[in-house]
């Protein structure tokens, strides 16, 4: 069996799986139907894997139903192009499912054997997502993701949080589908394509309003999943709710195929229409990065519900990943997708880390947890660690990924980008030291309290435990020790560099997927030093402890160093922008819609 | 202007659909809101493939080669219904639920987490 | 934001959102003018291809097969989720005791006439064969799984509201229903896994594609219509069952 037979099973196989456990599930009993869950992933993962080292630099194309493409390139059927990139992805999303499915073999007593069916859908469809080369195939892979997480963000369903969060999820992202549709529509009227590769060879190098048009609603669409800032109200009330291992897969993988999904349209379709105005998108791209990086870096450091803490610090971090797409470079979109794994391996891990802390101590606000978690030190340990990969210091992979962006800010002249990203690392890294210096050292004053903090969730198992069973904290220890290990790859940089050209390659992926021309792969090049990479990030890793401590011992120290008590208590209109409220959200998209609209026509038009 | 009416009501329906959203002040409208809002890729997708002159794409009962709409939107069409009833199904599922352990479909009122 | 100010601030949104739209609509195709290729050349390689009159089904369930796939999944992963949400959980299990007694006093409640249950028994069945017939012949004609699978499922509907509840639990409530639904899903992605068997790729049409217009033309797409047609109904029975269920509970406790 050669590699390329293999791309359709990690879709095929769990779904057929999911649909067995959702037939026989109660007849087979829990731990069967766990059991059987966790092998379908843990399969999955070894056959993402060997899809991974198979197209390694070598981008291959699966026709399904063997419908080939005919003369004049009319692509009648459906395709897998699977390069470096979405592997990788999909590798990832592997991985976080297999961790998210052994955390929950002691949780959930009660979801009738529907948990585990959900859970391999939702991996299945995020694997088809990074693996498709087909616009339209995309949307229903996103609709398939969407739905299996809506349900499963909505799986405590005895609070009115959790209806709240999983309810302005549903409806924010559904209304994110929409625009999707419509701009599928919009191009297909143009080109009657519907393959990247058809559809960009369509287009060409020419762009009118209609295409402008239709990249605006499908990166819309696509933002409102990656939680970009106006779009990302939704991300932090669904996370709160979630059950820690459903966190693990919306934060460590789902947000950022959003992100993803964004650089494959713009590199497979729209990059010939709008070469002549690269520098353009790319400042717009970026500003909304740095927006996205630092209201998510005050949201976070403000928040005290350790889930919502770190549903903000993701939000920051898609801000420093969309400045990776943004940039329009393939040194940074190699940066990307490197920080794309390490964070969400680090970020999986943390999430199950705030899942035993839920387990052990009942609770999750950080308020009501001061010093409960003295005993705890492993568990305060992959916090601590978790908190330093947070703030991209070494030896974590998040350094590599955010030296390589940094780097090609730098070529373009963006040398502030830089700077932005080391905000967001030293707050989001410094929430996180100060949540685990209060919870689990009694550091400090009392944490002031916050709304959200004050909802009690429902701990996810039954009775209160002793010690941290291995099928919670082995997990969530291979995890973040897994953004170290990533660093250790040899020729990691210039790997994914070269990856990322094969990537943006519009004419190389056209002739690949069309013609089935295999392209050269691109020569690997020396990566640049990372010293002053290391600085920067020893320098916010430093920044990041004494913010901590300095919010931790407000009351000792004087002077300007108060300013981080009110950092802590966050920004009262920005708090109060995140109501809660659906009609907001909505409202705020249709705003963000609009002045993104407006940007792209004032800027962008011929 | 005859000639983008689709286009025109299109977003006509979408923009409509988007102010029901937003000014609702019941969850079982607002969903109800975001299914019309839904309507407006209908008419998108089925404009976009009309042919003047173009019958159904059916040939059971006509010639191969009569001049016929493009079957693809129609099934993108069907795909996307099912994309609706789905989620309107769970979204709705969350209305009922939040009506019986909040007692409320106020949006308002259901807003616990905030800030 | 107060409802006033939200409102302000969406209808200035909006009239940029317009504006926007109004744009880009200038360089659409005008209504009629349709440019393809994807139509014109399935329109002429279809029938010859795949054995199939309804050129719709064809894209559907073959040349797309992929996308049905995960759409009929997504209909599946929602299905779960409102059985899901729906679950009895702990804190509720004395409520569902009651329950079923509350249910069978709701049944003594409603007065039918005869008039009514014996239309509404003719309509079941007019319904069901309507349904099949619907769903066999997707490859010929309009309509297909999901269509017929749809009027079938609303056929134990019918039966709830010609006053015959108990008929329509038992219905509802067999395992039939939940093979039909699974059964349905994972066939698909088995039919599609066939094909590997045959050193084909994933999805590919591998029987033989018989005499157009004949009820077994057209391969594996009367196949897999069946097996969704199969998948609609369970889902759609199991979604109608569950809210169901859950308004009578909501009914007995406001009682």
């Amino acid at each position: 069996m050669t590699a390329t037979t293999m791309f359709p099973l990690p879709i095929a196989i769990p779904l057929a799986v999911a649909a067995f456990i959702a037939l026989s599930g109660k007849l087979l009993g829990r731990r069967f139907s766990d059991a059987l869950a966790i092998a379908t992933a843990a399969a999955n993962l070894w056959m993402t894997i060997s899809i991974l080292r198979a197209t390694w630099l070598q981008p291959q194309t699966y026709w399904f139903g063997n419908w080939w493409p005919r003369a004049h390139d009319v692509a009648l059927g459906i395709c897998f192009t699977v390069d470096s990139v979405g592997a990788s992805l999909a590798v990832l999303a592997s991985l976080l499912t297999t961790a998210g499915l052994l955390f929950s073999w002691e949780i959930f007593e009660d979801t009738e054997n529907h948990f585990q069916p959900l859970m391999l859908i939702f991996m299945a469809a995020m694997c088809g997502f990074s693996y498709t080369g087909d616009l339209f195939n995309l949307f229903v892979f996103f609709e398939l993701m969407s739905v299996a997480a809506f349900a499963l963000c909505g799986l405590k369903t005895l609070e009115p949080a959790p209806l709240q969060g999983a309810y302005n999820f549903g409806l924010v992202n559904t209304v994110g589908a929409f625009m999707i549709v419509m701009g599928i529509g919009l191009l297909y009227a143009r080109t009657g394509a519907l393959n990247f590769a058809q559809v960009g060879r369509s287009l060409g190098s020419s762009s009118d309003a209609l295409v402008l048009l239709a990249f605006l609603l499908i990166s819309v669409g696509y933002m409102v999943k990656a939680a970009i800032v106006p779009f990302h109200f939704w991300l932090a009330d669904a996370h709160a709710v979630s059950p820690s291992p459903v966190c693990v897969l919306f934060s460590g993988v789902m947000v950022e195929l959003g992100i993803y999904a964004v650089a494959r349209v713009y590199w497979t379709m729209f990059q010939g229409g709008l070469a002549a105005h690269t520098r353009e998108l790319r400042a717009i791209l970026l500003v909304m990065a740095a927006i996205t990086a630092i209201v998510g870096a005050l949201m976070c450091y403000a928040e005290h519900h350790l889930k919502r803490l770190l549903a903000f610090s993701t939000i920051a971090h898609a801000g420093l990943m969309l400045a990776g797409v943004g940039l329009l470079a393939p040194k940074a979109l190699g940066g990307f997708s490197l920080y794309v794994l390490s964070h969400g391996v680090v970020k999986g891990g943390l999430f199950l880390c705030a899942g035993i802390v839920l387990h052990r101590l009942r609770k999750i606000g950080e308020d009501h947890l001061h010093g409960e978690g003295k005993g705890m030190w492993w568990t305060a340990g992959l916090f601590l660690l978790g908190a330093w990969g947070l703030a991209g210091a070494p030896p974590f992979g998040t350094l590599l990924g955010e030296s390589m962006i940094s780097d090609s800010a730098k070529e373009f002249h963006q040398a502030w980008l830089p700077y932005i990203f080391m905000f967001a690392e030293i707050v989001t890294a410094g929430a996180v030291f100060r949540a685990t210096f209060r919870i689990f050292f009694g550091w400090g004053e009392l944490a002031p309290t916050d709304r959200s903090s004050q909802i009690e969730e429902k701990p996810e198992t039954d009775e209160e435990e002793e010690n941290v069973p291995a099928v919670m904290f082995v997990p969530a220890a291979v995890l973040i020790l897994l953004g170290i290990a990533l660093s250790a790859v040899p020729n990691l940089r210039s790997t994914a560099e070269a990856g990322a050209q094969l990537f943006t390659n519009q004419f190389t992926y056209a002739q690949a997927v069309l013609q089935n021309v295999e392209p050269a792969a691109p020569a690997l090049t020396a990566p640049e030093p990372l010293t002053s990479s290391i600085v920067r990030s020893c320098i916010a890793l430093a920044l990041a402890l004494l913010l901590a401590l300095g919010s931790l011992f407000h009351k000792r120290i004087g002077g300007w160093l108060k300013f981080t008590h009110s950092l802590e208590l966050g920004n009262p209109i920005l708090r109060k922008a995140h109501s809660g409220h659906p009609g907001d959200y909505v409202a705020w998209l249709s705003f963000g819609t609009a002045l993104l609209g407006g940007m792209f026509v004032w800027f962008l038009r011929r | 202007m005859l000639n983008y009416l689709t286009y025109i009501v299109a977003a006509w329906i979408f923009l409509w659909g988007l102010y029901g959203i937003v000014t609702s002040k019941n969850l079982v409208h607002q969903v109800v809101c975001a299914a019309v809002l839904q309507t407006s890729t209908y008419v998108l997708l089925l404009g976009i493939g009309f042919k003047v002159g173009g019958t159904a794409p059916i040939f059971a009962d006509i010639p191969v080669g009569t001049s016929v709409v493009d079957p693809l939107v129609q099934a993108l069409m069907l795909t996307d219904i099912v994309v609706e009833a789905t989620v309107m199904a769970l979204l709705l599922s969350m209305v009922v639920k939040s009506n019986e352990v909040a007692g409320t479909v106020d949006p308002e009122e259901l807003r616990v987490l905030t800030g | 934001m107060s409802s006033r100010a939200r409102t302000i601030f969406f209808l200035i949104s909006a009239a940029g959102l317009a504006a926007v739209f109004a744009w880009g609509f200038r360089d659409a195709p005008p209504l009629g003018d349709y440019r393809g290729p994807y139509g014109d050349v399935v329109t002429q390689v279809a029938g010859y291809e795949r054995h199939a009159t309804d050129v719709v089904n064809a894209i559907n369930y073959d040349y797309r097969g992929f996308d049905t796939l995960g759409e009929e999944f997504i209909f599946f992963a929602s299905v779960l989720g409102v059985l899901l949400l729906f679950r009895p959980q702990k804190e509720k299990e004395n409520e569902a005791k009651n329950d079923s007694k509350e249910q069978e006093h709701l049944e003594e409640e409603l007065p039918v006439s005869d008039t009514l249950r014996v239309s509404m028994q003719l309509m079941v069945v007019i319904m069901i064969v309507f349904g099949v017939y619907i769903a066999a012949h997707g490859q010929l004609t309009p309509g297909g799984g999901f269509q017929g699978g749809v009027i079938l499922a609303s056929a134990p509907l019918v039966v709830y509201l010609s006053g015959n509840a108990e008929t329509f639990e038992r219905i509802v409530s067999s395992p039939l229903i939940k093979l039909a639904e699974s059964g349905g899903a994972a066939g698909y992605a088995i039919v599609g896994a066939a094909a590997l068997f045959f050193g084909a790729h994933f999805l590919t049409n591998i029987i033989p594609l018989g005499m157009t217009g004949d009820l077994f033309s057209s391969g594996t797409i009367a196949v897999i219509s069946a097996l969704v047609g199969l998948e609609v109904t369970g889902g759609f029975v199991l979604l109608m069952k569950t809210y169901l269920q859950e308004i009578i509970v909501a009914h007995g406790e406001k009682k």
